[in-house]
Protein backbone atom coordinates (compact mmCIF):
# COMPACT_ATOMS: atom_id res chain seq x y z
CA UNK A 1 0.00 0.00 0.00
CA UNK A 2 2.85 2.39 0.90
CA UNK A 3 4.61 1.63 -2.39
CA UNK A 4 1.34 2.13 -4.26
CA UNK A 5 0.97 5.57 -2.69
CA UNK A 6 4.59 6.48 -3.48
CA UNK A 7 4.01 5.34 -7.08
CA UNK A 8 0.94 7.51 -7.26
CA UNK A 9 2.68 10.55 -5.77
CA UNK A 10 5.60 10.29 -8.17
CA UNK A 11 3.12 10.56 -11.06
CA UNK A 12 1.71 13.82 -9.77
CA UNK A 13 2.60 17.04 -11.57
CA UNK A 14 3.26 18.88 -8.31
CA UNK A 15 6.01 16.40 -7.40
CA UNK A 16 7.49 16.58 -10.89
CA UNK A 17 7.40 20.39 -10.64
CA UNK A 18 9.18 20.25 -7.28
CA UNK A 19 11.87 17.96 -8.75
CA UNK A 20 12.41 20.39 -11.64
CA UNK A 21 12.41 23.35 -9.20
CA UNK A 22 15.04 21.54 -7.10
CA UNK A 23 17.25 20.99 -10.14
CA UNK A 24 16.86 24.63 -11.23
CA UNK A 25 17.50 25.84 -7.68
CA UNK A 26 20.70 23.81 -7.40
CA UNK A 27 21.77 25.01 -10.87
CA UNK A 28 21.38 28.64 -9.83
CA UNK A 29 23.07 27.92 -6.51
CA UNK A 30 26.02 26.33 -8.29
CA UNK A 31 26.25 29.33 -10.59
CA UNK A 32 26.11 31.81 -7.71
CA UNK A 33 28.58 29.98 -5.46
CA UNK A 34 31.06 29.40 -8.27
CA UNK A 35 30.91 33.12 -9.09
CA UNK A 36 31.44 34.03 -5.42
CA UNK A 37 34.37 31.61 -5.14
CA UNK A 38 36.67 34.14 -6.80
CA UNK A 39 36.79 36.07 -3.49
CA UNK A 40 40.25 35.92 -1.99
CA UNK A 41 40.52 35.39 1.73
CA UNK A 42 43.58 36.57 3.60
CA UNK A 43 43.11 35.65 7.20
CA UNK A 44 45.43 37.59 9.44
CA UNK A 45 46.31 40.16 6.79
CA UNK A 46 46.24 43.48 8.72
CA UNK A 47 46.32 45.62 5.61
CA UNK A 48 42.88 44.41 4.47
CA UNK A 49 39.49 45.44 5.95
CA UNK A 50 39.71 44.44 9.68
CA UNK A 51 36.51 42.37 9.54
CA UNK A 52 37.26 40.77 6.19
CA UNK A 53 40.78 39.93 7.32
CA UNK A 54 39.29 37.65 10.00
CA UNK A 55 37.15 35.61 7.61
CA UNK A 56 38.06 32.38 5.81
CA UNK A 57 36.47 30.16 3.19
CA UNK A 58 34.42 28.45 5.93
CA UNK A 59 32.74 31.78 6.61
CA UNK A 60 31.89 32.13 2.93
CA UNK A 61 30.42 28.61 3.09
CA UNK A 62 28.40 29.66 6.14
CA UNK A 63 27.07 32.71 4.30
CA UNK A 64 26.15 30.60 1.27
CA UNK A 65 24.35 27.98 3.37
CA UNK A 66 22.36 30.39 5.48
CA UNK A 67 21.33 32.27 2.34
CA UNK A 68 20.22 29.16 0.45
CA UNK A 69 18.70 27.38 3.47
CA UNK A 70 15.46 29.42 3.84
CA UNK A 71 14.80 29.26 0.08
CA UNK A 72 15.26 25.50 0.04
CA UNK A 73 13.13 25.19 3.16
CA UNK A 74 10.32 27.19 1.54
CA UNK A 75 10.30 24.89 -1.50
CA UNK A 76 10.22 21.73 0.59
CA UNK A 77 7.65 23.10 3.04
CA UNK A 78 5.40 24.09 0.14
CA UNK A 79 5.68 20.65 -1.44
CA UNK A 80 5.07 18.95 1.89
CA UNK A 81 1.97 21.03 2.57
CA UNK A 82 0.48 20.61 -0.90
CA UNK A 83 0.93 16.84 -1.19
CA UNK A 84 0.27 16.24 2.49
CA UNK A 85 -3.01 18.12 2.37
CA UNK A 86 -4.30 16.34 -0.73
CA UNK A 87 -3.26 12.71 -0.28
CA UNK A 88 -5.95 11.52 2.14
CA UNK A 89 -8.75 13.88 0.97
CA UNK A 90 -8.24 12.79 -2.64
CA UNK A 91 -8.33 9.09 -1.85
CA UNK A 92 -11.51 9.67 0.16
CA UNK A 93 -13.14 12.02 -2.37
CA UNK A 94 -12.49 9.79 -5.38
CA UNK A 95 -14.06 6.78 -3.65
CA UNK A 96 -10.77 4.90 -3.52
CA UNK A 97 -10.52 4.90 0.26
CA UNK A 98 -13.53 2.58 0.60
CA UNK A 99 -11.91 0.32 -1.98
CA UNK A 100 -8.56 0.26 -0.12
CA UNK A 101 -10.36 -0.40 3.16
CA UNK A 102 -12.28 -3.30 1.61
CA UNK A 103 -8.97 -5.10 1.12
CA UNK A 104 -7.54 -7.32 3.87
CA UNK A 105 -5.57 -4.60 5.65
CA UNK A 106 -6.14 -2.68 8.86
CA UNK A 107 -7.23 0.94 9.02
CA UNK A 108 -3.96 1.82 10.74
CA UNK A 109 -1.99 0.35 7.84
CA UNK A 110 -4.08 2.20 5.26
CA UNK A 111 -3.76 5.46 7.22
CA UNK A 112 -0.01 5.19 7.74
CA UNK A 113 0.71 4.03 4.19
CA UNK A 114 -1.34 6.81 2.65
CA UNK A 115 -0.14 9.58 4.92
CA UNK A 116 3.52 8.50 5.17
CA UNK A 117 4.01 8.63 1.40
CA UNK A 118 4.04 12.47 1.25
CA UNK A 119 6.55 12.54 4.14
CA UNK A 120 8.81 10.04 2.37
CA UNK A 121 8.71 11.93 -0.94
CA UNK A 122 9.32 15.29 0.73
CA UNK A 123 12.15 13.86 2.84
CA UNK A 124 13.81 12.36 -0.24
CA UNK A 125 13.59 15.63 -2.14
CA UNK A 126 14.79 17.56 0.90
CA UNK A 127 17.80 15.25 1.17
CA UNK A 128 18.63 15.83 -2.49
CA UNK A 129 18.26 19.59 -2.12
CA UNK A 130 20.28 20.02 1.06
CA UNK A 131 22.88 17.46 -0.02
CA UNK A 132 23.21 19.44 -3.26
CA UNK A 133 23.69 22.69 -1.33
CA UNK A 134 26.23 20.99 0.93
CA UNK A 135 28.24 19.42 -1.90
CA UNK A 136 28.25 22.51 -4.12
CA UNK A 137 29.33 24.72 -1.21
CA UNK A 138 32.11 22.32 -0.22
CA UNK A 139 33.47 22.20 -3.74
CA UNK A 140 34.12 25.94 -3.78
CA UNK A 141 34.57 26.65 -0.06
CA UNK A 142 36.02 23.58 1.65
CA UNK A 143 34.70 23.09 5.20
CA UNK A 144 33.73 20.42 7.73
CA UNK A 145 30.08 20.30 8.78
CA UNK A 146 29.21 20.39 12.46
CA UNK A 147 27.10 17.24 12.46
CA UNK A 148 25.63 15.26 9.56
CA UNK A 149 23.53 13.01 11.87
CA UNK A 150 22.09 16.21 13.35
CA UNK A 151 21.12 17.32 9.84
CA UNK A 152 19.33 14.05 9.10
CA UNK A 153 17.51 13.81 12.42
CA UNK A 154 16.50 17.46 12.41
CA UNK A 155 15.32 17.25 8.82
CA UNK A 156 13.07 14.34 9.65
CA UNK A 157 11.68 16.16 12.69
CA UNK A 158 11.18 19.40 10.77
CA UNK A 159 9.27 17.69 7.96
CA UNK A 160 7.38 15.41 10.34
CA UNK A 161 6.10 18.45 12.24
CA UNK A 162 4.73 20.03 9.06
CA UNK A 163 3.43 16.67 7.82
CA UNK A 164 1.64 15.69 11.02
CA UNK A 165 -0.02 19.08 11.19
CA UNK A 166 -1.21 19.15 7.58
CA UNK A 167 -2.34 15.50 7.71
CA UNK A 168 -4.49 16.11 10.78
CA UNK A 169 -5.89 19.36 9.39
CA UNK A 170 -6.72 17.76 6.03
CA UNK A 171 -9.03 15.35 7.88
CA UNK A 172 -10.78 18.11 9.78
CA UNK A 173 -11.11 21.01 7.34
CA UNK A 174 -11.16 21.38 3.54
CA UNK A 175 -7.83 20.77 1.86
CA UNK A 176 -7.30 24.41 0.82
CA UNK A 177 -7.97 25.53 4.38
CA UNK A 178 -5.54 22.92 5.73
CA UNK A 179 -2.87 24.20 3.32
CA UNK A 180 -3.39 27.83 4.27
CA UNK A 181 -3.43 27.16 8.01
CA UNK A 182 -0.22 25.10 7.83
CA UNK A 183 1.49 27.69 5.62
CA UNK A 184 0.51 30.38 8.10
CA UNK A 185 1.73 28.35 11.07
CA UNK A 186 5.02 27.54 9.29
CA UNK A 187 5.61 31.19 8.46
CA UNK A 188 4.77 32.43 11.95
CA UNK A 189 6.89 29.69 13.54
CA UNK A 190 9.84 30.62 11.33
CA UNK A 191 9.54 34.30 12.22
CA UNK A 192 9.20 33.69 15.95
CA UNK A 193 11.99 31.13 15.78
CA UNK A 194 14.22 34.03 14.74
CA UNK A 195 12.75 36.25 17.46
CA UNK A 196 13.54 33.52 20.00
CA UNK A 197 17.18 33.45 18.91
CA UNK A 198 17.38 37.23 19.14
CA UNK A 199 15.93 37.14 22.61
CA UNK A 200 18.64 34.66 23.57
CA UNK A 201 21.22 37.13 22.26
CA UNK A 202 19.80 39.98 24.32
CA UNK A 203 18.34 38.38 27.42
CA UNK A 204 16.18 40.62 29.57
CA UNK A 205 15.48 43.18 26.85
CA UNK A 206 12.41 41.49 25.34
CA UNK A 207 8.93 42.49 26.55
CA UNK A 208 7.22 39.79 28.60
CA UNK A 209 4.32 39.55 26.14
CA UNK A 210 6.71 38.84 23.27
CA UNK A 211 8.49 36.17 25.30
CA UNK A 212 5.15 34.52 26.05
CA UNK A 213 3.93 34.66 22.43
CA UNK A 214 7.22 33.28 21.16
CA UNK A 215 7.14 30.37 23.60
CA UNK A 216 3.51 29.58 22.84
CA UNK A 217 4.19 29.52 19.12
CA UNK A 218 7.22 27.28 19.62
CA UNK A 219 5.01 24.84 21.53
CA UNK A 220 2.08 25.05 19.13
CA UNK A 221 4.09 24.55 15.95
CA UNK A 222 7.67 23.39 16.63
CA UNK A 223 8.68 22.81 12.98
CA UNK A 224 11.14 25.73 13.03
CA UNK A 225 13.26 23.95 15.65
CA UNK A 226 13.90 21.10 13.23
CA UNK A 227 14.78 23.40 10.38
CA UNK A 228 17.29 25.29 12.54
CA UNK A 229 18.78 21.93 13.51
CA UNK A 230 19.35 21.17 9.81
CA UNK A 231 21.19 24.42 9.27
CA UNK A 232 23.17 24.06 12.52
CA UNK A 233 24.33 20.58 11.52
CA UNK A 234 25.38 21.71 8.05
CA UNK A 235 27.34 24.87 8.78
CA UNK A 236 31.17 24.84 9.02
CA UNK A 237 32.92 24.10 12.29
CA UNK A 238 35.78 26.35 11.26
CA UNK A 239 33.70 29.49 10.69
CA UNK A 240 34.99 32.56 12.52
CA UNK A 241 31.44 33.92 12.79
CA UNK A 242 30.23 32.27 15.94
CA UNK A 243 26.86 31.27 17.22
CA UNK A 244 24.23 33.98 17.57
CA UNK A 245 26.22 36.47 15.56
CA UNK A 246 24.75 35.38 12.28
CA UNK A 247 21.50 36.79 10.98
CA UNK A 248 18.58 35.79 13.23
CA UNK A 249 20.74 33.33 15.05
CA UNK A 250 20.42 30.61 12.43
CA UNK A 251 23.83 29.29 13.41
CA UNK A 252 22.80 28.73 17.00
CA UNK A 253 22.59 25.21 18.40
CA UNK A 254 19.14 23.73 18.96
CA UNK A 255 18.74 22.16 22.39
CA UNK A 256 17.97 18.41 22.06
CA UNK A 257 14.88 18.91 24.24
CA UNK A 258 13.39 21.15 21.56
CA UNK A 259 13.88 18.47 18.92
CA UNK A 260 12.51 15.75 21.20
CA UNK A 261 9.47 17.90 21.90
CA UNK A 262 8.91 18.48 18.16
CA UNK A 263 9.14 14.73 17.51
CA UNK A 264 6.74 13.97 20.36
CA UNK A 265 4.36 16.69 19.14
CA UNK A 266 4.37 15.16 15.62
CA UNK A 267 3.53 11.73 17.01
CA UNK A 268 0.68 13.17 19.08
CA UNK A 269 -0.76 15.00 16.07
CA UNK A 270 -0.44 11.89 13.93
CA UNK A 271 -2.19 9.92 16.67
CA UNK A 272 -5.02 12.47 16.65
CA UNK A 273 -5.17 12.17 12.87
CA UNK A 274 -5.50 8.40 13.11
CA UNK A 275 -8.13 8.73 15.84
CA UNK A 276 -10.16 10.94 13.50
CA UNK A 277 -9.57 8.61 10.50
CA UNK A 278 -10.54 5.55 12.53
CA UNK A 279 -13.92 6.97 13.39
CA UNK A 280 -14.71 8.09 9.84
CA UNK A 281 -17.25 6.42 7.57
CA UNK A 282 -16.34 6.23 3.88
CA UNK B 1 -20.76 -27.57 0.61
CA UNK B 2 -20.39 -25.92 4.01
CA UNK B 3 -23.73 -24.28 4.81
CA UNK B 4 -22.51 -22.24 7.78
CA UNK B 5 -23.69 -18.64 7.26
CA UNK B 6 -21.16 -16.60 5.37
CA UNK B 7 -22.64 -13.27 6.42
CA UNK B 8 -24.22 -12.86 9.85
CA UNK B 9 -25.73 -9.53 10.75
CA UNK B 10 -27.42 -9.36 14.15
CA UNK B 11 -29.54 -6.48 15.37
CA UNK B 12 -27.41 -3.66 14.08
CA UNK B 13 -28.21 0.00 14.41
CA UNK B 14 -26.49 2.75 12.49
CA UNK B 15 -27.24 6.45 12.43
CA UNK B 16 -25.65 9.40 10.66
CA UNK B 17 -26.19 12.26 13.08
CA UNK B 18 -30.02 12.53 13.16
CA UNK B 19 -30.71 10.08 10.32
CA UNK B 20 -31.30 6.46 11.31
CA UNK B 21 -29.72 4.52 8.42
CA UNK B 22 -30.27 1.00 9.80
CA UNK B 23 -32.62 -0.07 12.59
CA UNK B 24 -32.58 -3.41 14.37
CA UNK B 25 -31.32 -5.01 11.19
CA UNK B 26 -30.53 -8.73 11.01
CA UNK B 27 -29.59 -10.78 7.99
CA UNK B 28 -28.05 -14.14 7.20
CA UNK B 29 -26.51 -15.01 3.85
CA UNK B 30 -25.51 -18.61 3.19
CA UNK B 31 -22.73 -19.74 0.85
CA UNK B 32 -23.53 -20.03 -2.85
CA UNK B 33 -26.43 -17.56 -2.79
CA UNK B 34 -26.87 -14.80 -5.34
CA UNK B 35 -28.41 -12.33 -2.95
CA UNK B 36 -29.86 -8.98 -3.83
CA UNK B 37 -30.43 -5.97 -1.59
CA UNK B 38 -33.45 -4.05 -2.82
CA UNK B 39 -34.96 -0.83 -1.65
CA UNK B 40 -35.57 2.79 -2.58
CA UNK B 41 -32.79 5.42 -2.53
CA UNK B 42 -31.60 6.07 1.01
CA UNK B 43 -33.05 2.81 2.32
CA UNK B 44 -29.68 1.78 3.82
CA UNK B 45 -28.46 -0.76 1.23
CA UNK B 46 -25.05 0.80 0.56
CA UNK B 47 -24.60 1.48 4.28
CA UNK B 48 -25.21 -2.20 4.98
CA UNK B 49 -22.75 -3.24 2.28
CA UNK B 50 -20.10 -0.90 3.69
CA UNK B 51 -20.74 -2.15 7.22
CA UNK B 52 -20.04 -5.69 5.97
CA UNK B 53 -16.65 -4.44 4.78
CA UNK B 54 -15.80 -2.46 7.90
CA UNK B 55 -15.79 0.75 5.87
CA UNK B 56 -18.70 2.18 7.83
CA UNK B 57 -18.88 1.75 11.62
CA UNK B 58 -22.14 0.63 13.17
CA UNK B 59 -23.50 1.83 16.49
CA UNK B 60 -24.56 -1.49 18.02
CA UNK B 61 -25.12 -5.14 17.14
CA UNK B 62 -22.72 -7.70 15.66
CA UNK B 63 -21.54 -8.40 12.14
CA UNK B 64 -19.49 -11.43 11.12
CA UNK B 65 -18.12 -12.43 7.74
CA UNK B 66 -16.75 -15.96 7.42
CA UNK B 67 -16.88 -16.17 11.23
CA UNK B 68 -14.64 -13.14 11.69
CA UNK B 69 -15.94 -9.84 13.11
CA UNK B 70 -15.86 -7.16 10.42
CA UNK B 71 -13.43 -5.12 12.51
CA UNK B 72 -10.78 -7.72 11.68
CA UNK B 73 -8.93 -7.51 8.33
CA UNK B 74 -9.21 -11.34 8.25
CA UNK B 75 -12.93 -10.96 7.50
CA UNK B 76 -11.97 -9.37 4.18
CA UNK B 77 -9.34 -11.94 3.20
CA UNK B 78 -11.56 -13.62 0.63
CA UNK B 79 -14.03 -10.81 0.07
CA UNK B 80 -14.10 -8.59 -3.02
CA UNK B 81 -15.94 -5.30 -3.33
CA UNK B 82 -16.92 -3.12 -6.25
CA UNK B 83 -18.08 0.31 -5.03
CA UNK B 84 -20.71 2.24 -6.96
CA UNK B 85 -18.40 5.20 -7.49
CA UNK B 86 -14.76 4.34 -7.98
CA UNK B 87 -12.38 6.63 -9.83
CA UNK B 88 -8.89 5.32 -10.38
CA UNK B 89 -6.05 7.79 -11.03
CA UNK B 90 -6.04 8.73 -14.71
CA UNK B 91 -2.45 7.51 -15.31
CA UNK B 92 -2.92 4.03 -13.94
CA UNK B 93 -3.36 1.05 -16.28
CA UNK B 94 -5.26 -2.17 -15.43
CA UNK B 95 -1.95 -4.04 -15.29
CA UNK B 96 -0.47 -1.56 -12.78
CA UNK B 97 -3.67 -1.70 -10.72
CA UNK B 98 -3.55 -5.47 -10.56
CA UNK B 99 0.10 -5.33 -9.50
CA UNK B 100 -0.83 -2.88 -6.74
CA UNK B 101 -3.60 -5.18 -5.55
CA UNK B 102 -1.23 -8.16 -5.62
CA UNK B 103 1.11 -6.25 -3.30
CA UNK B 104 -1.69 -5.65 -0.82
CA UNK B 105 -3.20 -9.12 -1.01
CA UNK B 106 0.22 -10.84 -1.03
CA UNK B 107 -0.89 -13.13 -3.84
CA UNK B 108 -0.20 -13.55 -7.52
CA UNK B 109 -3.36 -13.04 -9.56
CA UNK B 110 -2.18 -11.57 -12.85
CA UNK B 111 -2.92 -14.73 -14.85
CA UNK B 112 -6.46 -14.98 -13.42
CA UNK B 113 -6.96 -11.29 -14.06
CA UNK B 114 -6.01 -11.61 -17.72
CA UNK B 115 -8.42 -14.54 -18.06
CA UNK B 116 -11.21 -12.48 -16.50
CA UNK B 117 -10.41 -9.55 -18.82
CA UNK B 118 -10.70 -11.93 -21.79
CA UNK B 119 -14.08 -13.04 -20.45
CA UNK B 120 -15.32 -9.45 -20.05
CA UNK B 121 -13.79 -8.43 -23.39
CA UNK B 122 -11.43 -5.82 -21.98
CA UNK B 123 -8.09 -7.58 -22.37
CA UNK B 124 -7.04 -5.12 -25.07
CA UNK B 125 -7.23 -2.36 -22.42
CA UNK B 126 -4.56 -3.93 -20.19
CA UNK B 127 -1.95 -1.27 -20.97
CA UNK B 128 -4.26 1.66 -21.53
CA UNK B 129 -4.45 4.35 -18.87
CA UNK B 130 -7.79 4.67 -17.06
CA UNK B 131 -8.04 8.31 -18.14
CA UNK B 132 -8.31 7.19 -21.76
CA UNK B 133 -11.15 4.72 -21.19
CA UNK B 134 -14.90 5.17 -21.45
CA UNK B 135 -17.07 4.67 -18.35
CA UNK B 136 -18.18 1.26 -19.56
CA UNK B 137 -14.60 0.16 -20.23
CA UNK B 138 -13.53 1.25 -16.75
CA UNK B 139 -16.45 -0.68 -15.27
CA UNK B 140 -15.43 -3.85 -17.13
CA UNK B 141 -11.85 -3.47 -15.86
CA UNK B 142 -13.07 -2.83 -12.32
CA UNK B 143 -15.31 -5.91 -12.46
CA UNK B 144 -12.39 -7.99 -13.71
CA UNK B 145 -10.22 -6.70 -10.86
CA UNK B 146 -12.67 -7.48 -8.11
CA UNK B 147 -13.75 -10.89 -9.37
CA UNK B 148 -10.25 -12.26 -9.97
CA UNK B 149 -9.33 -15.38 -8.00
CA UNK B 150 -11.70 -17.52 -5.96
CA UNK B 151 -13.42 -15.08 -3.62
CA UNK B 152 -15.85 -16.45 -1.04
CA UNK B 153 -17.95 -13.32 -1.06
CA UNK B 154 -18.33 -10.71 -3.80
CA UNK B 155 -20.15 -7.47 -3.02
CA UNK B 156 -21.24 -5.56 -6.10
CA UNK B 157 -22.75 -2.10 -5.78
CA UNK B 158 -24.57 -1.29 -9.03
CA UNK B 159 -22.33 -3.57 -11.14
CA UNK B 160 -24.07 -2.77 -14.44
CA UNK B 161 -23.49 0.98 -14.21
CA UNK B 162 -22.32 2.38 -17.54
CA UNK B 163 -22.48 -0.95 -19.35
CA UNK B 164 -24.14 -1.51 -22.72
CA UNK B 165 -26.65 -4.40 -23.14
CA UNK B 166 -23.83 -6.75 -24.22
CA UNK B 167 -21.85 -5.79 -21.14
CA UNK B 168 -24.85 -6.44 -18.89
CA UNK B 169 -25.28 -9.92 -20.31
CA UNK B 170 -21.56 -10.55 -19.65
CA UNK B 171 -21.98 -9.38 -16.05
CA UNK B 172 -24.97 -11.69 -15.58
CA UNK B 173 -23.02 -14.62 -16.97
CA UNK B 174 -20.03 -13.72 -14.80
CA UNK B 175 -22.17 -13.60 -11.65
CA UNK B 176 -23.71 -16.99 -12.44
CA UNK B 177 -20.25 -18.44 -13.12
CA UNK B 178 -18.84 -17.09 -9.86
CA UNK B 179 -21.78 -18.58 -7.96
CA UNK B 180 -21.39 -21.94 -9.70
CA UNK B 181 -17.72 -21.89 -8.62
CA UNK B 182 -18.79 -21.49 -4.99
CA UNK B 183 -18.72 -17.72 -4.50
CA UNK B 184 -21.56 -15.94 -2.74
CA UNK B 185 -22.70 -12.78 -4.47
CA UNK B 186 -24.34 -9.83 -2.79
CA UNK B 187 -25.73 -7.31 -5.27
CA UNK B 188 -27.06 -3.85 -4.71
CA UNK B 189 -28.83 -2.67 -7.84
CA UNK B 190 -31.79 -0.61 -8.94
CA UNK B 191 -32.06 -2.52 -12.21
CA UNK B 192 -34.74 -4.95 -11.07
CA UNK B 193 -34.90 -6.63 -14.47
CA UNK B 194 -31.20 -7.52 -14.17
CA UNK B 195 -31.62 -8.67 -10.58
CA UNK B 196 -34.59 -10.87 -11.47
CA UNK B 197 -32.58 -12.61 -14.16
CA UNK B 198 -29.62 -13.43 -11.96
CA UNK B 199 -30.51 -13.47 -8.24
CA UNK B 200 -32.15 -16.31 -6.35
CA UNK B 201 -32.74 -14.49 -3.05
CA UNK B 202 -33.61 -10.91 -2.16
CA UNK B 203 -33.86 -8.74 0.92
CA UNK B 204 -36.13 -5.70 0.77
CA UNK B 205 -35.00 -2.74 2.84
CA UNK B 206 -36.99 0.38 3.57
CA UNK B 207 -36.07 3.22 5.92
CA UNK B 208 -33.27 1.15 7.41
CA UNK B 209 -35.43 -1.88 8.23
CA UNK B 210 -35.53 -5.32 6.69
CA UNK B 211 -39.15 -5.64 5.56
CA UNK B 212 -39.08 -8.86 3.55
CA UNK B 213 -36.56 -11.54 2.69
CA UNK B 214 -36.63 -14.82 0.80
CA UNK B 215 -36.41 -16.56 -2.54
CA UNK B 216 -37.54 -14.40 -5.40
CA UNK B 217 -40.05 -17.05 -6.52
CA UNK B 218 -41.57 -17.32 -3.07
CA UNK B 219 -41.88 -13.54 -2.74
CA UNK B 220 -43.75 -13.10 -6.01
CA UNK B 221 -47.48 -13.77 -5.85
CA UNK B 222 -49.82 -15.13 -8.47
CA UNK B 223 -51.48 -12.15 -10.08
CA UNK B 224 -54.92 -13.33 -11.21
CA UNK B 225 -53.84 -12.82 -14.80
CA UNK B 226 -53.87 -15.82 -17.14
CA UNK B 227 -52.22 -16.04 -20.51
CA UNK B 228 -53.44 -18.30 -23.29
CA UNK B 229 -50.76 -18.84 -25.89
CA UNK B 230 -52.37 -19.43 -29.27
CA UNK B 231 -52.01 -18.53 -32.91
CA UNK B 232 -55.77 -17.99 -33.19
CA UNK B 233 -55.83 -14.91 -31.00
CA UNK B 234 -58.94 -13.28 -32.48
CA UNK B 235 -61.12 -16.42 -32.12
CA UNK B 236 -59.88 -17.08 -28.59
CA UNK B 237 -60.47 -13.44 -27.60
CA UNK B 238 -64.01 -13.54 -28.91
CA UNK B 239 -64.80 -16.91 -27.28
CA UNK B 240 -63.51 -15.81 -23.88
CA UNK B 241 -65.34 -12.49 -24.00
CA UNK B 242 -68.52 -14.36 -24.82
CA UNK B 243 -67.81 -16.52 -21.74
CA UNK B 244 -67.81 -13.32 -19.65
CA UNK B 245 -64.05 -12.75 -19.20
CA UNK B 246 -62.31 -9.42 -19.52
CA UNK B 247 -59.37 -9.98 -21.86
CA UNK B 248 -57.09 -8.39 -24.44
CA UNK B 249 -55.08 -9.65 -27.39
CA UNK B 250 -51.31 -9.65 -26.89
CA UNK B 251 -48.43 -10.84 -29.00
CA UNK B 252 -48.89 -14.63 -29.52
CA UNK B 253 -51.85 -14.94 -27.19
CA UNK B 254 -54.61 -13.53 -25.06
CA UNK B 255 -54.25 -12.05 -21.56
CA UNK B 256 -57.23 -12.72 -19.32
CA UNK B 257 -58.21 -11.13 -16.00
CA UNK B 258 -59.55 -13.73 -13.56
CA UNK B 259 -61.55 -12.86 -10.50
CA UNK B 260 -58.77 -14.40 -8.39
CA UNK B 261 -56.02 -17.03 -8.87
CA UNK B 262 -58.28 -19.80 -7.52
CA UNK B 263 -60.58 -19.34 -10.53
CA UNK B 264 -57.84 -20.75 -12.77
CA UNK B 265 -59.21 -24.32 -12.69
CA UNK B 266 -62.63 -23.16 -13.92
CA UNK B 267 -60.94 -20.96 -16.52
CA UNK B 268 -58.94 -23.95 -17.85
CA UNK B 269 -62.20 -25.84 -18.33
CA UNK B 270 -63.72 -22.91 -20.30
CA UNK B 271 -60.63 -22.64 -22.55
CA UNK B 272 -60.77 -26.36 -23.33
CA UNK B 273 -64.47 -26.03 -24.02
CA UNK B 274 -63.87 -23.37 -26.73
CA UNK B 275 -62.20 -26.06 -28.86
CA UNK B 276 -59.65 -23.56 -30.12
CA UNK B 277 -56.13 -24.96 -30.35
CA UNK B 278 -53.72 -23.37 -27.86
CA UNK B 279 -50.08 -24.21 -27.03
CA UNK B 280 -49.86 -23.04 -23.37
CA UNK B 281 -52.03 -21.81 -20.55
CA UNK B 282 -50.26 -20.09 -17.66
CA UNK B 283 -51.18 -18.18 -14.56
CA UNK B 284 -48.98 -15.09 -14.45
CA UNK B 285 -46.88 -14.24 -11.41
CA UNK B 286 -45.70 -10.82 -10.25
CA UNK B 287 -42.49 -9.51 -11.74
CA UNK B 288 -39.78 -8.44 -9.28
CA UNK B 289 -40.77 -4.86 -10.00
CA UNK B 290 -44.38 -5.65 -8.99
CA UNK B 291 -43.11 -7.38 -5.84
CA UNK B 292 -40.89 -4.40 -5.04
CA UNK B 293 -43.69 -1.87 -5.46
CA UNK B 294 -46.16 -3.98 -3.44
CA UNK B 295 -43.75 -4.58 -0.56
CA UNK B 296 -42.67 -0.94 -0.42
CA UNK B 297 -46.29 0.26 -0.51
CA UNK B 298 -47.24 -2.12 2.32
CA UNK B 299 -44.23 -1.00 4.34
CA UNK B 300 -45.01 2.70 3.91
CA UNK B 301 -48.65 2.08 4.81
CA UNK B 302 -47.59 0.22 7.94
CA UNK B 303 -45.30 3.10 8.91
CA UNK B 304 -48.14 5.58 8.41
CA UNK B 305 -50.44 3.55 10.65
CA UNK B 306 -47.77 3.25 13.36
CA UNK B 307 -46.98 6.97 13.24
Amino acid sequence: MFLNCIEQLLRRKIVLTAVVATAVFLGFYWWGVSAASSIEFNPGNDSADPVMSMLGSADAALAAIITAGPLAATLITALMIVIGSTMLPEEIGQGRMSFWLSLPQSRLRVFLSTSLAPLAVSFALSLILFAGIFVITRIYFPFSPRSIPMVLISMLIWLASVWASVTLLSLIVKKVASMLITFFLAAVASMFGGVYEMMKMFPGDAPDALVTVTRVIMYVFPADRGYRGVIYGMIPKEAVITENLAFFGVTAAVPPAHLIYAAFWSIVLLGLGYWKFRSMDF
Amino acid sequence: MNKEPLVQVKKIFKSYQKVQALRDFSLIVKPGMIFSLLGPNGAGKTTLMKILLGIVKYDSGTVHIVNFPVSSPLSRKSVRYLPEYLTFPSWVTPKVLMRQLERIRHESSMHDFIQRCIELECVDLMNRSMGKMSRGQRQRVALSLVTTGQPKLVLLDEPSTGLDPGGRIMVRNLIKKLASNGSTILINSHLLGEVELVCDTAAFINKGRLIAEGGIDSLSRQTGLAFVETEKTAEMHEALENAGYSCRIEDKGVLVQLTDPSAFREFTRIVLKTGIIFSALTLKRESLEDVFLRIMEDSNLEDDIVS
